[in-house]
């Protein structure tokens, strides 16, 4: 067990991670503050910031059931993240924000657009953004026009001005935020790491869920504290990347850490995927800066024609960094853009020498027993000659 | 040293115990809603086929299977991946692919020349494929699964069965019987189905001879007979009750654990001295 650890701020993170609502949200909009939700993570957090709102990443946490979403999809092949999602927003559970902008990062997500503007579910504002389908200077140009688009529907909603300062203020927090998070993610690289895998999906989860000062001051004060705990020395485990989609709550990484394993890294939507570079904080376009930090320095989407390479580097740079003797790839079922990504993945991983489990799930944990003996098999065949 | 391995599947529960180098198997027991009395009921057959009177004298015990994280007697648990590879080889060190057809899963797994599982494929959480779907067809054609696993039901002029999924190929079976469909080309088109499904798991996981079959549906003679066709290899029968394959791995498990043990207790011991 850790010892040394003063606050109570990984407590803090696992309560505003558990839920939707939480403390810090309901303070914020106590204080006449307003929050704009968001899909996918190439969905600019700093336009929100500079723009005075809180981004708030919808996500499904605690969903047990996608009934009444069922109704509105049309098509049957829409994973069940998105599902889950819908049907959060359905049952009210996102009434405290102000608007929402979809991110079209692949097409099941574009759908909750769809069905929220025919469903009963009332937002104020409601927009889309598309990811463009390949990176280059044409298609970054074109991500810029449309986030100057939504800066100006953004401005006239709400009644504010985004200035090119503010915006640079924004990006040089969310570097901030981004750098100490990769700084508490690189604990994870020796042998006993002072943090679980659960620990790091709260840390990164609370992070969509609280205004962004107050997070950044959390991280601060987290990182300086686990700097100096001590962990007792464990017997050695096998150490394990997770990559796929939006992995927002512990189930899975809960399991695999209760058959033995380690999980030291990953490679999701809503965490080591969002860790990558820092934008450019001088430019004299800031709009243009977070288009080609999303579109050129960080295509990570594999939607993006161009992705293949640079997840594959990704992972393989982090096999080494981290000491990963093994991948899980997870994905939902009818997510054919990951599911086409890991497929690609597993085949160049299997040439490399280096295993990798694929996992497709439903969003709710469902099938555990067949998910527990496929990861504790995958265990014991790296561990193999331990057993 | 007497050790015991149990292996506590959706459907059945078995128990080993290995006396030294000796196997002695129990019986099946009908797995109950309770896998801890499931295993209980299983170590108890099991301790008796030993002539032995008290689980005290069992000195390790893995557990395996869907159920075991439920067995609350054991020093360990290990996944049934591993502890079928662990019997299957123990049995015959040629082994080189194991196919595993149990009641609600089916599993192909591939071994290395020292017994090491190089990989593994499962079927995912729906029941084609498994012991569970040829309940359900043999339901259905009244005629048990004694009937399905007959080798006199094999029939060279097979019903091509589309359907895997448990419920719309009950459908699809329903037509045939109402068209009059002779009862062996269901039945061969039933396991060519299975076959098939299962083929490709084997071929994902790393196909090698030899080939050998465990799990509850090792006796349906169709299935073998239409697993080397669709493999291309023949598929061999282990000399020990395949069924209990899971339970012998874990007991064998057991026997290297507790021997590793006691080594490492006489090395601390003289250590000490």
């Amino acid at each position: 067990m850790r010892s040394g650890l003063k606050s109570d701020i990984f407590e803090k993170f696992a309560a505003l991670a558990g839920s939707i609502s939480n403390s810090e949200l309901e303070g914020w909009k106590q204080q006449g503050g307003k929050v704009i939700g968001y899909t996918c993570s190439f969905v600019p957090e700093e336009l929100f910031v500079a723009a005075g709102l809180m981004p708030f990443r919808i996500r499904a946490t605690g969903s047990l059931s996608a009934g009444r979403a069922d109704d509105y999809f049309e098509a049957a092949n829409i994973c069940s993240l998105v599902r889950h999602c819908f049907n959060k927003i359905l049952t009210g559970e996102y009434e405290f924000i102000d608007g929402c902008v979809i991110g079209g990062g692949c097409d099941a997500n574009r759908h909750i657009l769809d069905n929220w503007e025919k469903s009963e579910a009332r937002i104020p504002f409601l927009h889309r953004i598309f990811f463009p389908h390949s990176s280059g200077i044409l298609m970054a140009q074109n991500f810029r026009n449309q986030l100057e688009n939504l800066k100006q529907l953004l401005e006239e909603h709400f009644g504010l001005k985004i200035t090119d300062d503010k915006l640079r203020d924004a990006i040089v927090l969310c570097n901030e935020i981004r750098d100490l998070q990769k700084a508490i993610y690189a604990l994870r690289k020796v042998d006993n790491p002072p943090i679980t895998a659960s620990e790091t999906i709260a840390l990164v989860v609370a992070g969509y869920s609280m205004p962004k000062e107050a997070y950044k001051a959390d991280l601060t004060q987290l990182l300086e504290e686990l700097r100096c705990v001590t962990v007792p020395e464990n017997k050695k485990t096998v150490r394990l990347m997770v990559v796929g989609p939006g992995h927002d709550e512990p189930t899975l990484c809960d399991i695999i850490e209760t058959m033995g394993g380690t999980v030291v890294t990953d490679l999701t939507c809503y965490g080591g995927k969002t860790l990558f570079g820092s934008v450019r904080e001088a430019d004299p376009d800031p709009l243009q800066a977070l288009a080609d930090y999303q579109v050129i320095d960080r295509p990570l989407c594999p939607k993006n024609l161009d992705a293949h390479p640079i997840i594959n580097r990704e992972v393989m740079d982090k096999i080494k960094e981290y000491r990963v003797d093994g991948i899980i790839g997870q994905s939902y079922l009818c997510c054919e853009t990951w599911g086409g990504e890991l497929f690609l993945l597993q085949k160049e991983l299997k040439e490399a020498g280096i295993p990798m489990l694929r996992i497709e799930r439903e969003y709710t944990s469902d099938s555990l027993g067949q998910v527990q003996t496929r990861v504790q098999a995958f265990i014991e065949t790296i561990s193999g000659g331990l057993l | 040293m007497v050790v015991a391995g149990i292996d506590i599947g959706s459907t059945t529960g078995k128990a080993v115990i290995m006396i030294d180098d000796k196997i002695i198997l129990g019986k099946i027991i009908m797995a109950s809603i309770k896998p801890a009395q499931t295993a209980r009921l299983a170590i108890e057959a099991a301790l008796e086929n030993a002539g032995l009177t008290a689980q005290d004298e069992l000195q390790y015990i893995v557990s395996t299977g869907y159920g075991r994280l439920k067995v609350d007697f054991g020093n360990e648990n290990i996944s049934e991946i591993s502890c079928h590879a662990k019997g299957a080889f123990h049995t015959d060190p040629e082994v080189r692919t194991i196919i595993d057809i149990g009641g609600q899963d089916c599993k192909a797994i591939s071994l290395s020349a020292k017994g090491a599982v190089l990989g593994f494929e499962m079927n995912e959480r729906c029941a084609a494929g498994t012991g569970r779907f040829f309940q359900v067809m043999a339901k259905v054609l009244a005629c048990g699964l004694e009937g399905i696993g007959s080798p006199g039901n094999i029939s060279p002029t097979a019903a091509t069965i589309s359907n895997q999924c448990s419920v719309f190929a009950e459908s699809e079976i329903i037509s045939l019987v109402n068209n009059d469909v002779p009862l062996p080309d269901i039945i061969t088109g039933i396991n060519r189905a299975v076959a098939s499904r299962v083929s490709g798991l084997v071929r994902r996981a790393g196909l090698a001879d030899k080939v050998v079959i465990t799990g509850g549906c090792y006796g349906n003679e169709g299935l073998v007979n239409a697993l080397e066709q669709a493999l291309g290899l023949k598929v061999n029968r282990l000399p020990v009750n395949p069924q209990f394959m899971g339970a012998l791995g874990a007991a064998v498990f057991a026997m290297e654990k507790f021997r590793a043990k006691t080594t490492e207790t006489q090395i601390n011991m003289e250590g000490a001295k």
